[in-house]
């Protein structure tokens, strides 16, 4: 780390979100040694980028790092992890929505601790991450957009699949959370 | 696009707080007579709920915020300046923890306690892999759901269970050390072979103590660091110990000593 001046503003600025980084990478690792590693890297490169930092944002800009090393990380260490995006854009249209008469709100009020965490676990990691930036660090979809690099658009639809992800994988409390399987025929884009 | 397609993103936006003013009062107006709309937005809301007051948030690790800590650049106390941290140097990224005043005193003496008695060992220089290995079955043990398959704090429960299960019977000891309890005891995997793994509180720390048989002379305790953890591993009467937490360098260093001094084969 280069001079004081450098590591108070390091401090200031990014330190505070140390947890929202370190929370990110392990839901996106899935491993408690695996998420140091990650976030440790990821800091030494924020504390590098400090002057790409303007304004305040401090927080997208953080975890857009630690997202980014992430998938790195990802790509290298768990290739079945790190999976090719546009497909699942994709299949977002051919997803139902729920129908009236189907209470979904019962079955997921049962659904403990353990199973909800099992489930966010079982998603694909581009849908794991923008549920978690969403519900868990209340991140504005134009604050994913910036996080995760992708058009707001996508962020709503990857959120809608995931939320629907959910319902499904807790609804159904009697069998493990299934992980989406990619369909063999992609259907069109989103209308 | 169907309409009810169209209202699933409108939902999630609206009860997100994401909708622009405009569109959020036309929503609002369209809630006050649409039933059906406001209960899909009612279990919008509590899966959100749900999730937000049962996921787990990960808090930032202690080993992680010293390692933090320790990245500020050099005070003018230190001989040399700190460079940039190698993630993965075992046994010196601790050197840098201790801000050079009162600590250092304490740990300074147990260290040299433990090379008085010939207890500490040169660093490694190999079998990362294998210390790696503990520190990742510690790890998915603490951070899971099946820390033991065994709970008792009683040796003479414990041991019999992992010998059935293992062919082997591990020394088992209740409470090696003041503010050390046994939780119990679980078949792990290192290394690819099924070993014991004694489970311990500490605090509010978890102790692993793996043991299997390993060939050999006596060893004196070998220290190591991986990923934030700490290791250290001795062999003794025909068994290779290993000891991985994350409680700091002064108890982890009392709690290897008290095991390596327990009397063997009890």
């Amino acid at each position: 780390m280069g001079n004081d001046e450098d590591w108070r503003r390091f401090e200031q600025l990014a330190l505070p979100h140390l947890d929202a980084a370190y929370n990110l990478a392990r839901w996106l690792t899935r491993n408690d040694a695996d998420a140091q590693d990650v976030v440790q890297e990821a800091l030494l490169r924020a504390m590098r980028y400090l002057h790409a930092l303007r304004g305040n944002g401090a927080r997208p800009w953080l975890l857009q790092i630690v997202r980014h090393t992430c998938y790195s990380w990802l790509k290298e260490n768990r290739p079945v992890d790190h999976v090719v995006l546009d497909d699942l854009d994709a299949q977002g249209a051919e997803l139902p929505a729920p129908a009236d008469d189907e209470p979904p709100a019962l079955a997921i009020r049962r659904a403990d601790r353990a199973q909800i965490n099992a489930a966010i676990a079982a998603l694909p990691v581009p849908f794991r991450e923008v549920l978690v930036l969403r519900e868990l660090e209340e991140l504005s979809y134009a604050e994913i957009a910036r996080i995760a690099e992708i058009p707001v658009g996508t962020v709503m639809s990857r959120l809608s699949r995931a939320r629907a992800l959910m319902r499904t994988a807790l609804s159904a409390p009697a069998r493990p959370p299934l992980r989406t399987v990619p369909r063999a025929s992609a259907g069109g884009g989103l209308a | 696009m169907s309409a009810t397609h169209d209202d699933g993103w409108r939902v999630d936006a609206f009860v997100d707080g994401q909708l622009d003013l405009a569109d959020q009062l036309a929503f609002e107006r369209r809630l006050e007579t649409d039933a059906a709309l406001r209960a899909r937005v009612q279990a919008r809301r509590d899966a959100s709920a749900l999730l937000r007051e049962q996921a787990d948030r990960h808090a930032a690790p202690a080993s992680l915020r010293q390692w933090v800590a320790a990245q500020a650049p050099a005070r003018a106390a230190s001989a040399t300046p700190a460079p940039v941290a190698s993630l993965r140097r075992p046994g010196d990224w601790w050197r840098r923890l201790l801000p050079a005043r009162a600590l250092a005193g304490a740990f300074a003496v147990a260290a040299l306690a433990l090379l008085a008695v010939g207890l500490a060992g040169p660093p490694w220089d190999g079998q990362q892999r294998l210390v790696d290995d503990v520190v990742a079955s510690h790890a998915r043990a603490t951070l899971g759901d099946r820390l033991v398959d065994v709970a008792s704090s009683e040796h003479h429960t414990v041991k019999p269970y992992l010998s059935s299960k293992l062919g082997f019977s591990p020394p088992v000891d209740d409470a090696p050390v003041a503010g050390t309890a046994l939780l119990g005891g679980r078949v792990d995997f290192v290394d690819g072979r099924p070993v014991a793994a004694l489970v311990y509180r500490h605090g509010a720390h978890v102790v692993d103590a793996f043991v299997w048989p390993e060939q050999g002379a006596d060893s004196s305790a070998r220290f190591a660091t991986s990923r934030g953890y700490r290791t250290a591993h001795w062999r003794r009467a025909g068994m290779a110990h290993w000891l991985v937490s994350d409680v700091n360098e002064a108890e982890f260093g009392a709690i290897v000593e008290a095991m390596v001094r327990a009397p063997a084969g009890r």
